[in-house]
C-alpha cells in the first residue's frame, strides 16, 4: 500500500510538472535579442569579432530548433563607443526587451548600464571585468572572477617556468582595468619569488616605443609583462629585438594584448613569447571546432582571439535561461520574466560553455580556467592551464 | 517622460551649453579647449564629493560652476590676450594633464572611473525632471546673458578682436580683461555642465572627456554658425538627434558625413548655416511685426 501510495505520487508530479512545461506557451513568434555594440569606431574591429560570435551563435541555436521553439535574432546596436549615443540606444532597448547583450565597452558601460538596472533587466556585460561587471550586479553577470582570484596565480605559474627569472617588469598602459590587472600580476611574481621592478607607463597616445624600452632595460629586468594595447605591444618588442633581447618566452602578453594587431604587426619578432587569455585553441571537441573553422574561415585563418566566444556563450546562457525557467516573453509579465532570467544567470551551474563549463555564484563565475600560450608563426601553443579555484 | 527622449534632451542641453562655453571666447578667436578639461575636473570633483564626502548634489554642483570659474580665471590671467593658437595649445595640454592626473588618483577612481552617483531627490523621475530643470534653465539663462552680450558694446569689441587685435587695441578696448572675462565664464559654465554629464550617466569615466567631445562640439559650432548662439541651438540637437535616426547601414557612416557635412560647410557656407545677416533679418522682421502690432493697437485705441 504504501509503494504504491508513493508511486501514485511519483506519477502525480511527473504529470504536474509535464503539464506545467507543455503550459509554458510562448507569447512570441521569434525571440529578439539586442546586442549593444561598438560596430563603429575606434574598437569596432573587436565589436564585429563580438558581432560575428553572437550571430553563430544564434544560427547554431535556431539550427537546433531555437530557444523553446522559436528561433532568435540578435539585433546589433552600435553604440560607436560612445556614451552619448549608448544610453539613448540603451533607453530605447529597455522599453521592451527581454534581455540584452553588452555594451560594449567600458565607458558606454557604465554610462548605460545604470539605466539597465534602473529598469531591471539583465544586460550581460561578457568583455568586461568583474570589477567593471559587479557594480551593476544583480542586472549582469560577470564573464571573470575578480582580479585578485585570478592573475596572481596566473603571473605566479608564469613565472615558476624559468629559474632564472629574477627581476620582472611591466609595460602597463593606463586605459580601463588594465593598470588593476598590472597590479594583480604583482601579488604572483612575488610569490613566484620574482622581484617586481618600477613599471613603465605606456602612454594611450604614445606613437615611439624605443625610450620606453630603454627606459625598461635600464632596469635590467629578465622578465617583461605587458599590459597594453596590442600594436603597442608588437612595436615595443620589436624594439626590444633590436636591442639585443634574445629571452623571448620571458615575455608575458596580456589577455586583452592577444589580438590582432600582434599578429600582424609583431610577425616573425614575436615568436617564442607568452601570451595568456581564457581561449584554448587546441580543444578538440566537435562544437568548438565548427566554431573555429567557421571563424578562421571568415577571418583569414586567424583563429579565434581572446573574447570571441563570450558572446556566443552568453546568448547561450540566455536559451538556457529561457528554457529552463519557462519564461514565455509575455509582455505582460515582462518585469517577472526579466528576474527569472537574471536570477538563473547568476547561478546557474554547470553552464556548457563553447570550450568548458563552469558555474556561477552571485554571478561571478568560480571555476573557469586561464591559460598561458606560446607563439610560433602565429599559432599558439599551449603552455599550461591555471584553474581557478572558486 | 519616455526614456530615450529624456537622454536625448539632456544630452543636446549639455552639447548646447558646451557649444557656446567655446563659442564665447572664439567671439574674439580664441579656441578654449580648456573647457573640456574642466568639464572633467569639476565633474569628478563633484562626484568625489557626493560619493566619498556625503555632500549634497546642490553643493557639489554649486562647487563644480565655483572650480570652473576659478581654473578658468587663473588661466585668463595668462592666455587673456593670447593668439588662437597658443590658446589652442594650452587647452590641449590641460586635458592631458587633466586626464593624467585622473589616471593617478585613486581616490576619484583612477583609469577605472566612478559608479552608483545617487538620484539627486532620491527617486530616478525626480532626478531626471531636476536634471532637465537645471540644463534647461541653463540654456535659458545663458541664452539671455549671450544674446545680451552679442548686442553690447563688449560683443562688438570682440567681434572687432576677432577682426583685427591691433586696431581693436588702439580703439581703446582692454583685450586682455575682455579675454579674461569670456574664458572665466566659459569656464565656469563647462563647470556646472561636467558635474551635469555625469549626473545624467551616473557616472564618470575619462573617456567621457576625451577629443571626441571637442570634435562634436567643433563640429556643432561650425556647422550651426559660429558668428551666432543660435547656430548651436539649431546644429546640437540635429547632429546629436540625427545619427540617432539614421538605419544601421547609414549609422556606420556617421564619422564620414559629419566630416563631410564640416568639410561641405566650411567651403560653401564658411560662417555655418545659421549667419549674422540671418539673424539680423530675422530680428529685424520681428521687430517691424512687432512695431507693426504696436501701431495698429494705438491707432485702435485712438479711434
Amino acid at each position: 500500500m504504501k509503494k504504491l501510495m508513493v508511486f501514485g505520487v511519483l506519477v502525480t508530479l511527473l504529470l504536474t510538472a509535464g503539464l506545467g512545461f507543455a503550459q509554458t506557451k510562448v507569447a512570441v513568434s521569434e525571440w529578439q535579442i539586442p546586442f549593444l555594440n561598438c560596430l563603429t569606431g575606434p574598437l569596432a574591429s573587436h565589436g564585429s569579432m563580438y558581432q560575428w560570435s553572437t550571430n553563430r551563435a544564434a544560427a547554431d541555436i535556431n539550427n537546433a530548433g531555437g530557444i523553446a521553439g522559436k528561433p532568435v535574432q540578435v539585433i546589433g546596436v552600435d553604440t560607436a563607443n560612445d556614451p552619448q549615443k549608448g544610453t539613448v540606444e540603451m533607453a530605447r532597448i529597455v522599453k521592451e526587451s527581454l534581455v540584452s547583450l553588452g555594451p560594449v565597452p567600458e565607458p558606454v558601460i557604465m554610462a548605460a548600464m545604470p539605466i539597465a538596472v534602473e529598469n531591471q533587466m539583465l544586460s550581460i556585460t561578457a568583455t568586461t571585468s568583474y570589477e567593471y561587471a559587479s557594480k551593476f550586479f544583480p542586472w549582469t553577470v560577470a564573464w571573470f572572477p575578480p582580479y585578485p582570484k585570478r592573475f596572481p596565480p596566473l603571473a605566479k605559474a608564469w613565472a615558476e617556468q624559468f629559474s632564472d627569472m629574477k627581476q620582472v617588469i611591466q609595460f602597463v598602459e593606463p586605459f580601463g582595468p588594465w593598470p588593476m590587472m598590472a597590479e594583480a600580476h604583482v601579488a604572483g611574481l612575488k610569490e613566484a619569488g620574482a622581484n617586481v621592478l618600477k613599471p613603465i607607463e605606456v602612454p594611450t597616445d604614445a606613437v615611439t616605443f624605443g625610450p620606453l624600452v630603454v627606459k625598461a632595460l635600464e632596469q635590467k629586468p629578465d622578465g617583461i609583462i605587458f599590459a597594453c594595447n596590442a600594436e603597442k605591444i608588437a612595436k615595443m618588442i620589436k624594439e626590444l629585438k633590436s636591442r639585443g633581447w634574445k629571452k623571448m618566452d620571458h615575455i608575458l602578453v596580456f589577455s586583452s594584448g592577444d589580438d590582432a594587431p600582434l599578429y600582424t604587426v609583431g610577425g616573425d619578432d614575436i615568436n617564442g613569447i607568452q601570451v595568456y587569455n581564457y581561449v584554448n585553441p587546441d580543444i578538440d571537441s566537435p562544437r568548438w571546432n565548427a566554431f573555429k573553422t567557421a571563424f578562421m574561415k571568415d577571418h583569414n585563418g586567424m583563429t579565434p582571439f581572446s573574447l570571441s566566444t563570450n558572446y556566443y556563450d552568453a546568448l547561450f546562457m540566455i536559451k538556457e535561461a529561457i528554457e529552463k525557467t519557462g519564461v514565455a516573453g509575455d509582455p505582460s509579465k515582462l518585469k517577472e520574466e526579466r528576474k527569472k532570467i537574471a536570477d538563473y544567470c547568476a547561478n546557474v551551474k554547470n553552464f556548457q560553455g563553447l570550450m568548458f563549463s563552469w558555474d556561477m555564484k552571485n554571478g561571478e563565475p568560480t571555476n573557469k580556467p586561464l591559460f598561458i600560450f606560446e607563439i610560433q608563426g602565429g599559432k599558439k601553443k599551449l603552455v599550461k592551464e591555471i584553474k581557478l579555484k572558486g | 517622460m519616455p526614456l530615450p527622449l529624456y537622454y536625448f534632451l539632456s544630452i543636446t542641453a549639455v552639447n548646447i551649453l558646451m557649444s557656446w562655453a567655446l563659442y564665447l571666447p572664439y567671439r574674439m578667436a580664441h579656441l578654449h579647449f580648456l573647457v573640456v578639461a574642466n568639464m572633467a575636473i569639476s565633474g569628478y570633483t563633484a562626484a568625489f564629493m557626493v560619493l566619498s564626502l556625503q555632500l549634497p548634489f546642490w553643493l557639489a554642483l554649486l562647487t563644480g560652476f565655483l572650480l570652473g570659474a576659478i581654473i578658468g580665471f587663473v588661466v585668463a590671467q595668462f592666455i587673456g590676450d593670447a593668439p588662437t593658437f597658443a590658446v589652442v595649445i594650452v587647452g590641449f595640454t590641460f586635458i592631458y594633464i587633466t586626464r593624467t592626473v585622473i589616471e593617478n588618483t585613486e581616490a576619484v577612481g583612477g583609469t577605472m572611473g566612478l559608479f552608483g552617483l545617487p538620484n539627486i531627490g532620491g527617486d530616478p523621475a525626480v532626478h531626471r525632471w531636476t536634471i532637465l530643470a537645471i540644463l534647461y534653465g541653463l540654456v535659458l539663462l545663458v541664452g539671455f546673458l549671450i544674446h545680451r552680450f552679442d548686442h553690447s558694446q563688449l560683443g562688438r569689441s570682440a567681434s572687432a578682436a576677432f577682426i583685427d587685435r591691433d586696431l581693436t587695441t588702439s580703439l581703446g578696448i582692454d583685450i586682455k580683461k575682455l579675454g579674461i572675462l569670456l574664458q572665466t565664464f566659459s569656464c565656469m559654465l563647462a563647470g556646472g555642465c561636467g558635474v551635469l554629464y555625469g549626473f545624467i550617466y551616473k557616472s564618470f569615466h575619462l573617456d567621457y572627456f576625451t577629443f571626441h567631445v571637442v570634435g562634436i562640439l567643433m563640429t556643432i559650432i561650425f556647422v550651426g554658425g559660429y558668428k551666432t548662439l543660435w547656430g548651436t541651438v539649431l546644429a546640437a540637437p540635429i547632429l546629436y538627434g540625427g545619427p540617432l535616426l539614421f538605419p544601421p547601414e547609414i549609422a556606420s557612416w556617421r564619422i564620414v558625413i559629419y566630416g563631410a557635412l564640416l568639410i561641405f560647410v566650411l567651403v560653401l557656407k564658411p560662417e555655418g548655416f545659421i549667419t549674422t545677416r540671418f539673424v539680423y533679418r530675422v530680428e529685424a522682421l520681428l521687430s517691424r511685426k512687432g512695431t507693426k502690432q504696436s501701431l495698429s493697437t494705438n491707432s485702435q485705441e485712438d479711434v
